[in-house]
């Protein structure tokens, strides 16, 4: 299989890769998780961007040092072998976790939309099967999972135009009446919505034209980016400010508003096929915690992937109260934010030892 | 080897583990009633009928629709007890109308019943509103000999058509949309039996969750024209600029509607404009025999814009004195408000407010005879 031989991603596979892990399940709520801010939340999702596109350049620039190394791999050469493997550790932890976080909601959704009076066991089980089944074709089979899930799912967006059409365009007027407070939190809770580019800094090593990755992930970026503004804006335009804050899932109702003839209720259709979505950002998280583990024993075991599974349906199914759960997922999400600025980090790290770890 | 192991491990666990697995109950579709129409009647403070309409598909039914009723004080409460009483399990994916009598709509907790169906995502958005005069229980469990269905016959009267066009045709996303955003209030159709048929008869007015007065189909006639409803409803126009009493009746092909704020919250100051294009479609009184010219037909022009003008006015004037703005004429305030915009400020707003209308009309054709 092509998974053995190193450089296997073109362009347009990075481009993919990094478009679809970033949306997953943070875009449903992405407009509560702003409305600390009401309407003026529009313009965030382009901030978002601007944030995204600065910390990607030094996950690039750290990896354009190391070009046959993950950041498992840069990690231990810089921080030293003991130290270098604590912290993947912990980063194939919050991984793993996270994945189960992301399943939780969206399972959550599911539950009470598309089957109110079901178990989610045997659905999460089925998931977690076409997620190994995915994963196991190794990088290159998840990057064309993910271009055929873009293609597959972004009609979905088009059924948005009935909220358009009811939508008031005076909601977008820009007041920024907030404070630094509230502006502060809506980062602090939307941000999560777009983490995920951050991956690349695991399947660098697979990468063709190395050179170019920079702007492939850019564009992923930037069109993830404008599925979010779209997203905002839309809900903006159609909710008021105190609904808002109280829907929890913005797109369910943005997809209600309108029928077709022949079928009336989009929104289930919609909620189930944004399974594709949940699947290639899971994926990607998963693979990047397999080659963690991976990098960790040195030696590459099948097995690897079928225990992590495991541990993440464990954590999905266990009967944690809602509220410890809630408040686990949250401070797991939060410690998603240290991945993004850990790259800056290194790589003063690596401009300070520059002469005792060259590669 | 191993795989061997693992075959048998998990042949064998399969084996002992299957008297483990419980069937899950799942409804075959033939016990599902599907509910169409649910109504409130005011009970007492706490308590609310709650009436359930199920459209009934088998043959050889007598009856085209089975009524549940109970008093009750929780909503979902209420419905399990219906459930009690059916034969069939209830679901409200296929629910269409939502029936508030005028006394529960003026007294009770009208919102929380709505966002108890806003937040079950059963149904589905577009589940219309609709006041009820009198008993709304007994609106749904009278016989109208012309209609085979009442659910049909409800749902397709509180849909938007022509002939309505006053109606708001509220549904549950409206309501809560207009109840939460503090630049509105709502506005619910009422609808009124009479002899054996039903009817709209005007548009009830919501203010702080509860119905507050009711408005004449000429009035929400008006709202509905400043809303800005897109459908071009026929204009009807009773003149009286001094030619004796003369009425129209104008089709309209094109009509729009431009709102600008003086952005000033102390002295607020609106001006209003309302563009119609149309064909004059018929006209009785003094001028009909030299409606011929251009001249004539501008100098009618003229005298309908004033004419509209007056009516948009009084209109306004009363939603003025109510201190309500079903229309979000303070929206055109908010969105250069620079803080936080609260009811209070559109109560305020509207009682303050100083409206200038300006009406342009113009008369394309009048049909194809000269």
């Amino acid at each position: 299989m092509s998974t053995h031989t190193k450089k296997i991603l073109n362009g347009y596979h990075v481009v993919f890769l990094a478009q679809s892990a970033m949306i997953g399940s943070g875009i449903l709520t992405l407009p509560r998780e702003l409305s600390s801010v009401g309407y003026s939340q529009t313009f965030l999702p382009i901030l978002f961007g601007v944030f995204a596109s600065l910390t990607l350049w030094p996950m690039v620039w750290l990896n354009l040092k190391y070009p046959n190394e993950n950041l498992f791999r840069i990690n231990e050469i810089l921080l030293g072998k003991g130290l270098g493997k604590i912290l993947n550790v912990l980063i194939i932890l919050q991984f793993t976790l996270f994945i189960a976080g992301i399943i939780n909601k969206y399972m959550h959704l599911i539950q009470s939309t598309a089957l109110p009076e079901q178990t989610i066991t045997k659905p999460v089980l089925l998931f977690l099967l076409l997620l190994i089944y995915i994963v196991n074709g190794g990088i290159k089979s998840i990057a064309r999972f993910c271009m055929l899930t873009f293609f597959l799912t972004i009609g979905i967006f088009y059924f948005t135009y009935w909220a358009v059409q009811k939508g008031d365009f005076s909601h977008l007027f820009p007041l920024f009446n907030f404070n630094g407070k509230e502006l502060f939190e809506a980062m602090g809770k939307g941000y999560l919505a777009v983490l995920g580019y951050g991956a690349i800094m695991f399947y660098f090593p697979y990468i063709v034209d190395q050179k170019k990755a920079f702007k492939h992930v850019l564009t992923g970026i930037w069109i993830s980016i404008s599925l979010c503004f779209i997203t905002v804006l839309i809900s903006v335009m159609y909710f008021s400010e105190w609904q808002l804050k109280h829907i929890e899932f913005s797109i369910l109702n943005l997809l209600k508003s309108g029928e077709l003839s022949f079928v009336e209720r989009f929104d289930i259709i919609g909620v189930t096929l944004w399974v594709f979505l949940i699947l290639t950002t899971v994926a990607v998280y998963l693979w990047s915690a397999k080659e963690g583990i991976v990098s960790l024993f040195s030696k590459e075991k099948k097995y690897y992937i079928y225990v992590l599974t495991a541990i993440v349906f464990l954590i999905v199914r266990i009967p944690f109260p809602q509220e410890f759960q809630d408040k686990f997922f949250t401070t797991v999400n939060y410690i998603a934010y240290f991945l993004i600025v850990w790259p800056s980090f290194l790589s003063i790290i690596y401009l300070l030892r520059k002469k005792q770890v060259q590669p | 080897m191993n795989k061997k192991i693992l075959l048998f491990t998990t042949l064998i666990g399969l084996t002992f583990l299957v008297g483990c697995s419980r069937a899950e109950h799942k409804v075959p579709l033939e016990e599902i009633g599907l509910a169409g129409i649910m109504a409130f009647d005011y009970i007492d403070e706490n308590k609310v009928q709650l009436s359930v309409a199920i459209p009934q598909h088998s043959p050889g039914a007598k009856a085209s629709t089975q009524v549940f009723s109970v008093p009750t004080e929780l909503l979902s409460k209420g419905i399990v007890d219906i459930e009690a009483l059916s034969d069939k399990k209830i679901l409200f994916n296929q629910l269409r109308v939502v029936l508030i009598n005028e006394e529960f709509a003026r007294k009770g907790r009208v919102e929380r019943m709505i966002q108890h169906l806003y937040r079950n995502p059963e149904p589905g958005n577009k589940v219309l509103i609709a006041i009820v005069k009198g008993s709304s229980e007994e609106l749904i469990n009278a016989d109208y000999p012309n209609k085979p269905d009442i659910n049909y016959y409800i749902n397709d009267l509180l849909l938007p058509t022509i002939n309505t066009a006053f109606n708001p045709n509220t549904n549950i996303h409206d309501f809560i949309y207009t109840a939460t955003n503090p630049v509105f209030d709502p506005l619910l159709p009422i609808i009124e039996k009479k002899d054996d048929k039903l009817e709209i008869t005007g548009v009830a007015l919501f203010k702080n969750n509860n119905m507050f007065e009711t408005l004449t189909p000429e009035e929400a006639f008006i709202i509905q024209d400043l809303i800005g409803k897109k459908k071009l409803a026929p204009l009807s126009v009773e003149l009286n600029q001094g030619h004796g009493k003369e009425s129209l009746m104008l089709e309209r092909v094109k009509s729009r509607v431009k709102m600008k704020s003086n952005k000033n919250i102390k002295s607020p100051k609106l001006t209003i404009s309302l563009f119609y294009k149309g064909t004059l479609v018929e006209y009785t009184g003094e001028r009909e025999n030299d409606l011929h010219s251009p001249e004539s037909l501008s100098k009618l022009e003229k005298d309908i814009n004033k004419q509209v003008e007056e009516e948009v006015k009084k209109t306004l004037n009363k939603l003025k004195e109510l201190k309500v703005d079903p229309i979000g004429l303070s929206e055109n305030f908010r969105m250069y408000y620079d803080g936080k915009w609260t009811k209070e400020m559109t109560e305020e707003n509207i009682s303050k407010l100083e409206v200038d209308i300006q009406v342009k009309t113009s008369i394309i054709s009048t049909g194809t005879l000269d």
